[in-house]
């Protein structure tokens, strides 16, 4: 059993299109469970405790992204999904405790997707004129680079998540994205997006995207704030119909090729 | 000049001839030896302190890098060097270790075990380094080996399973050699192991004893846990203890109760789990204990080095053990006889409203792990994890890292399977409140802080204090500093450009003071600007 898993380990390294693998695990007693348990710890903090997604994708709607194949989710997981938060576990667990989580994942498919009601091509005209988002955000290369890129949104995250980062942009903030404000000890404030930060120093880029870099004990002051640099005021900007319309747009942004 | 050169040549010959081979006598005097790095806490004692002050707080600004060994192995290095005759001892993630020339860096030898399938390591596949006795170096290897390399060589001269891997059992521990014993711990507390300490004698790799850290029926202790819990009752003890040759005994720390975040099912107080104990070197029987957290929630694990300190209280000498443990309290115990003497909180806790005159936790409700989550601190890494610490004789004070920081505590139900994850669900960071850090500086006798410098995430390595009046210490954004042991303040930094786990040494070579390091994936070494 052992040299079939690594077969298996070898083909989804080399080939993550191939679908040939199968769960040996998909009718085990306990095996789910067993994936219950890896789950909260290895993918509860983006998933939700029990896969209801958040920062990550819902994974109870039964349908995924990269392909509803058993070896589809084992290969996502095993590799990552490139161009997204997703990493790869393949380093990290074992070939049986990867299948245990697709074991698990499709004990808990089959919640009804929420419905996206809007309509995406309204959606796509409030994004980059009335909220001008395009400003700080970037669609397939368009747009600006302060704000992190939408250009899989839609796979990302899930609704809810969406409609909550639109209406509260610091409920949740991407990884990577506090805000930094620096004073210079001749009175300049410079705010922006955080590129690095440590104890020493700190890089940062503003919304007209220029870049900065210094030594905490050369300037006045440094200020890490998780707050999103993005107006909160989208609530009022948008009546519900057009916010339902927006989400649309930001839910069908899934990496393909995207008309303006 | 040519006669010069041949006779320079002749005398390190001569120097070089039949070193290699390290004695009892020079592990006891290892605090003396300025030239040498003998075994993982420096001392018995584990104090990580040495007397060099070449490099000194008026001039360690002007440090500057010397060699650089590149080891072209991922993972994390938690590695203790040894370094000894000319040669620099290194252990490396996944069964990796290497012998480097402690003039140039050069590799000398390799060894590598590729690691069996089936290891269930949770917290990366680490190894923390080497002990020696006579001419060999021991190592355990993740698959719960214990191993004895020819230290000319780096040959295999016997290899010993310490457990089985089936059970959940892995090695991650510098081993302490005392007498003509090599003392191990194991790891697997968060896959239902039942942890022990082990001795094996030096020449054959024969086991003289075992201590189990969770006691079988009949055993003093054993009814503090309901059922058959103990059998699956982790207490791992994966970093290395401290001994006292003149009490004979050997100190070490325990981890968490398994599983980790669950404690229904293990009703009682789940000796001897999160605890100290005291061991007589020669049998392994138990002298003393002390829980730290009694029927511990939260994984706060009590392996935080112990090191023996002799400190002055109320005008009486006490040989004291002290300890920074994960659930953000810092304690002084009586060392000859395990006696609680005092506890101060060293970061922010919610899970107790202080220790009581007897040691134990008064608990704020409330703060147990739950199915929706509960938040509490410290973190699961808890307020001071693994990270070296260091006493430095000279200001009389301890060093330790901390992390300032809460978590989210998830509890569930789980059927135990042996081998497999066994925690009772999990902790989650809070991404939007990340911790940070501070190396603190502490007296030992008193627990009050003398010195706090704060760092924006938790500091990563272990610490070295030196008689030039310094404390090193390394970050996780890859900086390795230099601060004044007697106020913090930054004196020399370096990037490293990889992040800094493990824990810098320092040792004397040719009449010049270095200071050692592994950072990223590799070894590096420091000294005053000089020709080498």
């Amino acid at each position: 059993m052992r040299r079939i898993w690594t077969l298996g380990l070898a083909a989804a390294g080399l080939c993550a299109a191939q679908t040939e693998l199968k769960n040996p695990l998909a009718n085990v007693a306990g095996a789910a469970e067993e994936g219950r348990i890896r789950f909260r710890g290895a993918c509860s903090l983006c998933h939700g405790i029990r896969g209801q997604g958040g920062r990550g994708p819902d994974l109870t709607l039964g349908s995924y992204s990269a392909g509803s194949a058993d070896a589809d989710i084992y290969n996502v997981i095993f590799n990552g999904s490139p161009g997204t938060e997703m990493p790869e576990f393949g380093a990290r667990l074992e070939p049986e405790e990867i299948w245990r989580l697709v074991t698990y994942l499709r004990s808990i498919a089959g919640r009804e997707a929420a419905r996206v009601a809007g309509n995406p091509g309204l959606g796509r005209k409030l994004f980059w004129e009335k909220g001008q988002c395009g400003q700080c955000h970037r669609v397939q290369g368009t747009g600006g680079r302060m704000g992190p890129d939408l250009t899989r949104v839609g796979r990302q995250r899930s609704l809810a998540y969406l409609r909550e980062s639109v209406l509260n942009p610091s409920a949740d903030l991407t990884i990577g994205y506090p805000t930094i404000t620096v004073v210079t000890r001749d009175g300049k404030k410079i705010a922006g997006v955080q590129r690095a930060f440590d104890t020493f120093s700190v890089q940062l880029m503003d919304s007209a995207e220029n870049y900065y870099s210094f030594f905490v004990n050369d300037v006045a002051s440094v200020k890490r704030e998780f707050r999103s640099l993005m107006p909160d005021n989208y609530r009022a900007l948008y009546p519900e119909a057009e916010l339902s319309d927006l989400l649309a747009y930001l839910a069908g942004l899934r990496g393909t090729e995207e008309k303006k | 000049m040519m006669v010069c050169k041949v006779l320079s040549f002749a005398a390190l010959m001569v120097s070089a001839a039949g070193a290699a081979e390290i004695t009892r006598q020079q592990l006891a005097n290892a605090q003396t030896d300025n030239a040498s790095w003998l075994t993982y806490g420096r001392n018995f004692s584990g104090w990580r302190h040495s007397d060099l002050r070449q490099i000194n707080a008026s001039n360690v600004a002007q440090l500057v890098p010397q060699w650089m060994f590149q080891t072209g192995v991922q993972g994390k290095f938690e590695t203790t060097p040894l370094v000894f005759d000319q040669m620099m001892y290194v252990t490396g993630p996944t069964n990796h270790a290497w012998a480097l020339d402690l003039r140039t860096g050069r590799q000398i030898w390799h060894y590598y075990q590729p690691l069996p399938k089936g290891v269930s390591i949770c917290c990366g596949q680490v190894n923390r380094g080497f002990a020696v006795l006579g001419e060999k170096l021991f190592k355990v290897n993740l698959d719960a080996k214990l191993l004895a390399l020819d230290v000319k060589t780096g040959n295999v001269l016997w290899e010993t399973e310490i457990d089985s891997i089936k059970k959940g059992y892995s090695a991650t521990v510098a081993p302490l050699v005392a007498k003509n014993l090599v003392l191990v711990g194991v790891a697997g507390a968060e896959y239902g192991v039942r942890g022990f300490i082990d001795a094996y004698h030096a020449d054959t790799g024969r086991r003289a004893w075992r201590f189990w850290t969770v006691p079988g029926p009949g055993e003093p202790g054993n009814e503090t846990w309901g059922g058959d819990s103990w059998k699956y009752g982790g207490g791992s003890t994966w970093i290395t203890g401290a001994y006292d040759p003149e009490l004979n005994l050997t100190y070490w720390g325990t981890g968490n109760p398994g599983p980790d975040w669950n404690g229904d099912v293990r009703p009682g107080d789940n000796l001897y789990t999160d605890a100290a104990v005291a061991l007589d070197v020669d049998t392994g029987k138990l002298k003393w204990h002390f829980q730290f957290t009694p029927h511990d929630t939260h994984d706060w694990d009590a392996i935080s080095d112990l090191v023996l300190v002799d400190v002055v209280r109320n005008g009486q000498k006490i040989k004291g053990v002290v300890q920074a443990n994960r659930n953000g309290f810092f304690y002084l115990l009586d060392r000859t006889n395990g006696k609680f003497l005092l506890a101060r909180q060293y970061t922010k806790v919610t899970w107790a409203d202080g220790i009581d005159p007897k040691g134990r936790p008064i608990l704020i409700a409330g703060q147990d792990p739950s199915e929706e989550g509960t938040k509490s601190c410290p973190s699961v890494g808890g307020g001071h994890n693994w990270q070296a610490t260091t006493y430095s004789p000279q200001t009389g004070w301890y060093y330790f890292t901390t992390t300032e920081g809460c978590q989210i505590y998830y509890k569930t139900f789980q059927e135990f399977r042996e081998g497999q994850l066994y925690t009772g669900s999990t902790g989650s960071p809070i991404l939007m409140e990340p911790a940070t850090g501070a190396v603190l500086a502490v007296d030992p006798a008193t627990g009050d802080t003398k010195w706090k410098f704060e760092t924006v995430t938790p500091p990563t390595s272990g610490l070295l204090s030196t008689a030039g009046g310094l404390v090193f210490a390394g970050d996780r954004e890859g900086y390795f500093l230099a601060l004044d042991a007697r106020t913090g303040k930054v004196l020399w930094k370096f990037q490293t450009g990889g992040m800094v786990i493990a824990p810098p040494i320092t040792y004397q070579f040719n009449g010049r003071q270095y200071v050692a390091v592994a950072a990223g994936a590799a070894m590096m070494t420091f000294a005053l600007p000089g020709k080498p």
